[in-house]
């Protein structure tokens, strides 16, 4: 199947993917950040239907509404509104909007459908060198940040006496996740954004102690369902999404079962 | 003796209403004090001034260190919880961007672990350990980084007797070796009348400081008026 140039652009971009998906998705899933996280990839339809309203690409758009929306939510969260309430209003709105987008932009079905449930085998040479971009982007900042993140998402409670810059992290942190919900939506599309981003992340959970052997193994349970996935549905030629779909949710089922077994 | 805390005519805001007035209060380095006082008194918001995450207060406060650790009322660790008592340990580490601990740190981190008796369970997954091994590491965390004052936020409140004493047997065994300052916010006096050089009581928005007899004193008068119970709030 690699003697198709658009096989080789799907395993380079799944593997992209699945390397941000599983850095970031630790620290949304250490943080509770779950239902956020799934909320932004509604909130990225809204965007990239509008971005195709107005004639740009989808992936900009996404990465405009993405972007403002958690530096929103995140904005609001700090006072005494509860997070996950703040969160649905602003989804609700998102998915609204991002109807009326694609009925007044007059885009065709196949369009939508390709943000909603990803267009992994449709990437060009040049949507490659973008994700890549992008990811470079994620990773760097996380790591540069990867100390004061790491207590953040882990124990906020425990940390006190914040340095101005400790408390931009909040910020950074929404935006990389924002960034890493529209490059993920690009392989699984943006309904099945927990598939890459939080269900890896949250069966890692159960096996490491570390938060270097959390990163690892979820960015392991990411690729491993990508590329099986991929596989899978070149053979069958059934749809990508659904199979890689399948492998997180057995994979985090999987790990919920033996842990239960053993603690 | 040098105080590491001072306050001179210190009154604590909580927007316009004051909830302690004209604090003036002085506890000695290397001491062992115990913050006591009714829910809502102010004893946590005192803290956090003291911690400079509250800034509405008038008067003069001193406080001579910076090298403070911390242990919060409050912290949600479910049983799934991933890391391990070590690793938690080390999230003190809370600034730059190495993905692993250096040498100092590693060090930093058994010592922590040592002082807490938890190095046999270092590798264990907090959120399965028991309740005193979880509030241990707790504190072990706030001492990794060797700070000068250590302040406990209730730590005893959710443990049973015996751990209880265990606990504060070994912060007060790392006050007299090290000449640690401890604050200790607790309501629990019999328990704490043992340890304490001294205490702050806050009550109807004044504070009054006490020594070690005072405190044994009032703790005896509770026993009086309450023999019902084996631990006293005040």
């Amino acid at each position: 199947m690699f003697e198709y140039s658009f096989m080789q652009n799907a395993f380079v971009a799944g593997t992209i993917v699945s390397i941000v998906a599983g850095v970031i998705g630790t620290f949304v899933v250490a943080r509770n950040y779950a239902f956020l996280t799934h909320s932004l990839s509604e909130i990225g339809f809204a965007g990239a239907a509008f971005g195709l309203w107005i004639g740009w690409p989808a992936l900009l758009g996404m990465m405009v509404a993405t972007v403002a929306s958690s530096v929103a939510i995140g904005a609001l969260e700090s006072t005494y509104t509860k997070r996950d309430n703040v969160t649905s209003a602003i989804s609700a709105l998102a998915i609204g909007l991002g109807i009326l987008f694609l009925a007044l932009g007059h885009t065709s079905s196949s369009a939508a459908t390709g943000i909603l449930f990803g267009s992994v085998l449709g990437i060009s040479h040049h949507d490659l060198y973008l994700l890549l971009v992008l990811a470079a982007i994620v990773l760097v900042t996380l790591l540069f940040n990867y100390r004061t993140l790491r207590q953040l998402s882990f124990d906020e409670q425990g940390m006190f006496m914040q340095t101005r810059r400790q408390q931009g992290v909040r910020y950074v942190f929404l935006v990389m996740i924002a960034l890493s919900v529209s490059i993920s939506s690009q392989l699984v599309g943006s309904l099945l954004i927990f598939v890459l981003v939080t269900l890896p992340a949250a069966s890692a959970k159960y096996y490491a102690t570390t938060t270097v052997q959390l990163m690892g193994m979820a960015i392991i349970f990411a690729l491993f369902g990508t590329w099986v996935g991929l596989s899978v549905a070149y053979l069958t030629e059934l749809p990508t999404s659904f199979f890689i779909a399948i492998i997180e949710v057995l994979i985090y089922l999987g790990s919920v079962w033996q842990f239960k077994r053993k603690a | 003796m040098n105080a590491i805390i001072e306050t001179h005519q210190l009154t604590i805001r909580y927007g316009d209403r004051a909830i302690a007035s004209e604090i003036n209060v002085d506890v000695p380095a290397g001491s062992f004090y115990a913050i006591l006082g009714e829910n809502g008194a102010g004893k946590t918001t005192f803290i956090k001034t003291i911690l400079g995450q509250h800034h509405n207060y008038v008067g003069n406060l001193n406080v001579t260190t910076k090298s403070i650790g911390f242990v919060p009322q409050f912290r949600d660790i479910s049983r799934d919880y991933p890391l391990s008592v070590a690793e938690f340990v080390g999230l003190a580490f809370n600034s730059g961007w190495h993905l692993f601990n250096n040498r100092s740190e590693k060090v930093a981190i058994h010592k922590a672990l040592q002082k807490m008796d938890l190095v046999n369970i270092a590798d264990q997954r907090l959120g399965l350990i028991s309740g005193g091994q979880r509030q241990r590491a707790f504190v072990a965390q706030a001492l990794v980084k060797q700070p000068e004052l250590l302040i406990l936020d209730e730590s005893t409140a959710s443990l049973d007797h015996e751990h209880k004493r265990q606990l504060l047997t070994a912060i007060v065994r790392l006050q007299k070796e090290t000449g640690l300052t401890v604050l200790f916010i607790t309501h629990e006096l019999t328990l704490v009348s043992d340890f304490a050089d001294g205490f702050l009581l806050f009550d109807a928005g004044n504070v009054t400081q006490g020594n070690a007899q005072a405190l044994k004193k009032i703790t005896v008068d509770m026993t009086l008026t309450h023999p019902e119970n084996e631990v006293h709030y005040v």
